[in-house]
């Protein structure tokens, strides 16, 4: 029985980080400060739907950066890509009046496309990811702050400006804030892809051994833009919800994000050099990280304070992903 | 001088090594042999620190020893040379034979001088045409193999554990190293070899222990076994002389290629070939290492880049070979040489590695249907005899030889129309060989239409109707096997301008 237990840890890369995230959670119930009506204000429906709000942007572009870090890939320009996503969105709906769906087609269309020219030269130029995506995220800042002329755009309701169904980014359903739906819907419907569907086994085989991948007829250089793309699209989609929460589209933000993703990423089990991850570790991941701020910034913890701790925890967080029980076959 | 003593080894809920006892004098050099996944890199790795937990003892001048890692069984005199080498390509020979153990001086940076002439002299009692200063990416494999060597007298080893030394090296390679060993027996080190070539062991062995399915079986003084025999203790059971049956006949050509060049970088890799290849024919190509045989086949594939002159005809259209995918959608298949590198995905399942090539057939709208890539992974697995606790389980936890099964398994659900083997049967034991010699036959019979390179020349005249001899990538010769012999296939091989 216990050998069973033990294989199935093995076997299935997700159970360390929901270990984690649910140790962090009793702990976080633990340490929680207490209200004045005795309550735990960790433990408070408003907090906990708050840290679900807050981790959404980074979760969605998390399950973008999952797929290409499993194709043993990087993706830098993610935080880049949503700040240009939030500025098209803010002056689609404003400036340009193009109404509540062609504004959200072309935020994402401006991903996808940022995602494809990344994949691209990474594909068929033959420079590294690290590089190609530095590239991205630098270029696609630029034309973010020149479509804004380098101030944010705010957005307001009513005539001329937005329509009153862009408020469903800000909406609560069921006591529930929306992007959190948004959240939860991408990570299962990608959660899928990679199991079930063909793609999936692709990222996989790619990461695992690119040459074997060519030889046993995969289309690469295809295969591995699309996880780009993927990406891309992703970090705008959490672009929009940024600009609607913050009833602005800023040039200037994002800025870090994709670091705060890959750091999901890792501490949810997937690894760096590809081939080996899932999604729903990446899901624990983001909570963790999630939790972690919320908790330490209840306390009052300031953001110095803060970041060193979150260093270290993703550190601890790989070390534990490291140890590997049944490292030689099983 | 070395003794194991009950050994036994489990990973996990699998035993693979079931109380094994031998001992094994000063001098000698023992010959360790049995199938893939017979226990022998195991019990080897046992031996030089590498897998530190086991049951049983080592003994080793009448101490029990028990290494934590190789570091450890280094310092106690124990080397090991592994199949895969070791070497790091952008390091001179020197810096490869100290590597980890360099002399620094008293400054605490690296002595170059001392290092090199200490090279240098053990490079001396070698006979080594080349300078410790040279980088090892210089220098052919054969050679590489003799500064792994180099490596384990530096550290003054005792007892040097080869392991398939010979899996990738030519010919003359290989005299050369049989002189070096002999040169090592006479310094009075203890070898242990690995290796599936009989000759080898028969020419060098003293001694030759055997193991199946991870149990001891014997040990006997070389002179007192036969070929024969030596099968028989590895498998258990006496095999059957397969050679080739001439199959059917069939006259539709499936391949015809007329006057092809191929230059990359300004470097010729493929010249004058010419040749026809009728449904059901099995040609071999032969030649030395770096002949071109893998250029070729890679060639056939679209996946060697480079200018091509020349016209090659598949079926009845004019073929320019683009890709891998395209290539396997037309019905071309390759196996590459390099299992490691260029066909496992090491961390993946079974079942992922065997049907990743068929996904687009096996899928609906994309989603890959489980029931039925389960049910023909395990026929294609039952067929090619792959011994595996699951399907589900791990690509690096399989031996050598059944790993091959499985990239087989790969290539051949793609049913392909022309398939292209390279090397299929390198560093794999002789049970596995025969059964891969078996289906190669029984493939072609059925009308595939089948490519085959190996270094071993024999064993290509054993499976194929033809052999392209190549040398330098010019065909240098295209013989009827019942027409030649191995002496002058050899002869076309070494054929230069």
């Amino acid at each position: 029985m216990k050998k069973k237990i033990l294989l199935f840890i093995a076997q299935n890369e997700w159970i360390k980080p929901a270990f984690g995230f649910l140790g962090l959670f009793i702990l976080s119930i633990t340490f929680s400060p207490i209200s004045n009506k005795g309550t735990l204000i960790f433990l408070k429906l408003d907090n906990l739907t708050n840290i679900l709000r807050q981790v959404s942007e980074i979760g969605i572009i998390s399950v973008g950066m999952t797929l290409v870090i499993l194709t043993s890939g990087i993706d830098l320009s993610v935080g880049s890509v949503l700040a240009l996503s939030a500025t098209m969105t803010a002056f689609g709906i404003m400036d340009w009046q193009l109404g509540f769906f062609f504004t959200i087609l072309l935020a994402l269309f401006t991903g996808v496309v940022a995602g494809f020219i990344s994949g691209a030269i990474t594909s068929w130029g033959k420079i590294q990811a690290f590089i190609a995506t530095l590239s991205m995220m630098v270029a696609a800042r630029g034309f973010a702050l020149f479509i804004a002329g380098n101030n944010s755009r705010n957005i307001g309701f009513g005539n001329g400006a937005a329509p009153e169904s862009f408020r469903i980014f800000t909406n609560t359903y069921l006591g529930i804030p929306f992007p959190v739906y948004i959240f939860i819907i991408i990570t299962i419907i990608f959660a899928i892809m990679l199991n079930k569907m063909r793609l999936g086994r692709y990222f996989f085989a790619i990461g695992s051994n690119e040459e074997a991948a060519q030889l046993a007829g995969l289309r690469v250089k295809w295969i591995r833009t699309s996880a780009y793309v993927f990406s891309g699209l992703l970090a705008a989609l959490a672009g929009i919800i940024h600009s609607a929460q913050l009833y602005q589209g800023n040039p200037n933000d994002g800025v870090g994000f994709e670091l705060d993703a890959i750091a999901a990423v890792v501490i949810g089990g997937t690894s760096l050099s590809g081939g080996k991850g899932t999604l729903v570790g990446t899901f624990f991941g983001v909570l963790i990280i999630g939790i972690l701020s919320n908790i330490l910034g209840l306390h009052g913890v300031q953001k110095d304070f803060q970041l060193m701790i979150k260093g270290a925890i993703i550190v601890a967080a790989v070390l534990l992903q490291e140890q590997n029980f049944f490292k030689k076959g099983f | 001088m070395l003794e194991f003593k009950n050994i036994s080894k489990q990973f996990s809920t699998v035993k693979v090594l079931h109380d094994i006892s031998f001992s094994i004098d000063k001098g000698k050099l023992i010959a360790l042999m049995g199938e893939n996944g017979a226990g022998k890199s195991t019990l080897m790795k046992i031996l030089c620190g590498v897998y530190p937990d086991f049951q049983g003892e080592v003994i080793l001048k009448n101490n029990q020893v028990q290494f934590k890692n190789p570091r450890d069984a280094e310092h106690a005199g124990i080397a090991m040379i592994h199949q895969e080498l070791n070497l790091i390509p952008d390091l001179s020979i020197a810096e490869n034979i100290f590597l980890g153990k360099e002399p620094i001086n008293s400054m605490g940076v690296i002595d170059s001088k001392t290092m090199l002439s200490k090279s240098d002299e053990i490079l001396k009692e070698f006979d080594f045409p080349y300078s410790s200063r040279i980088k090892i990416k210089n220098i052919p494999v054969g050679w590489q193999q003799m500064v792994e060597i180099a490596k384990a007298l530096q550290i003054n080893a005792e007892i040097i554990v080869m392991d398939e030394p010979t899996s990738a090296l030519s010919e003359s390679e290989i005299n050369i190293l049989f002189e070096k060993i002999n040169l090592l027996k006479e310094m009075g080190k203890t070898i242990i070899y690995i290796s599936h070539r009989m000759k080898e062991i028969f020419t060098l062995a003293d001694e030759v222990v055997v193991l199946r399915d991870g149990r001891f079986v014997g040990q006997e003084l070389i002179d007192n076994v036969t070929n024969e025999k030596l099968i028989q203790m590895m498998i258990g059971h006496e095999i059957q002389d397969n050679s080739v049956e001439i199959t059917k006949k069939y006259d539709k050509e499936i391949l015809h290629i007329d006057n092809l060049n191929v230059i990359a970088n300004n470097k010729s890799l493929l010249s004058d070939i010419n040749f026809t290849l009728k449904k059901g024919e099995i040609l071999g190509v032969a030649g030395l290492l770096g002949a071109g045989r893998t250029e070729l086949l890679k060639y056939l594939f679209g996946e060697l880049k480079g200018e091509a002159k020349g016209n090659v005809k598949y079926i009845t259209n004019d073929y320019r070979p683009k890709s891998a995918s395209d290539s396997i959608r037309m019905g071309i298949m390759y196996l590459s040489e390099d299992r490691k590198r260029e066909g496992n995905f090491h961390d993946l399942s079974l079942v992922f590695n065997s049907s990743i090539s068929i996904l687009d057939r096996l899928s609906k709208f994309g989603f890959v249907n489980n029931q039925t890539e389960k049910k023909e992974v395990i026929q294609r697995f039952e067929k090619l005899n792959v011994k595996k606790s699951s399907i589900l389980q791990k690509m690096n936890t399989l031996s050598g030889g059944n790993q091959q099964k499985v990239l087989l398994s790969r290539v051949l659900s793609t049913e392909p129309v022309l398939l292209m083997l390279d090397e299929p049967t390198r560093g794999i034991d002789v049970g596995a060989k025969e059964e891969i010699y078996n289906l190669i036959n029984e493939l072609s019979s059925a009308g595939m239409t089948i490519i085959v390179t190996s270094s071993e020349i024999p064993e290509l005249m054993q499976v194929c109707h033809r052999v392209l001899v190549l040398s330098q990538g010019k065909q240098t010769a295209l013989l009827k096997v019942e027409d030649t012999n191995p002496q002058e296939i050899l002869h076309y091989a070494f054929m230069q301008e």
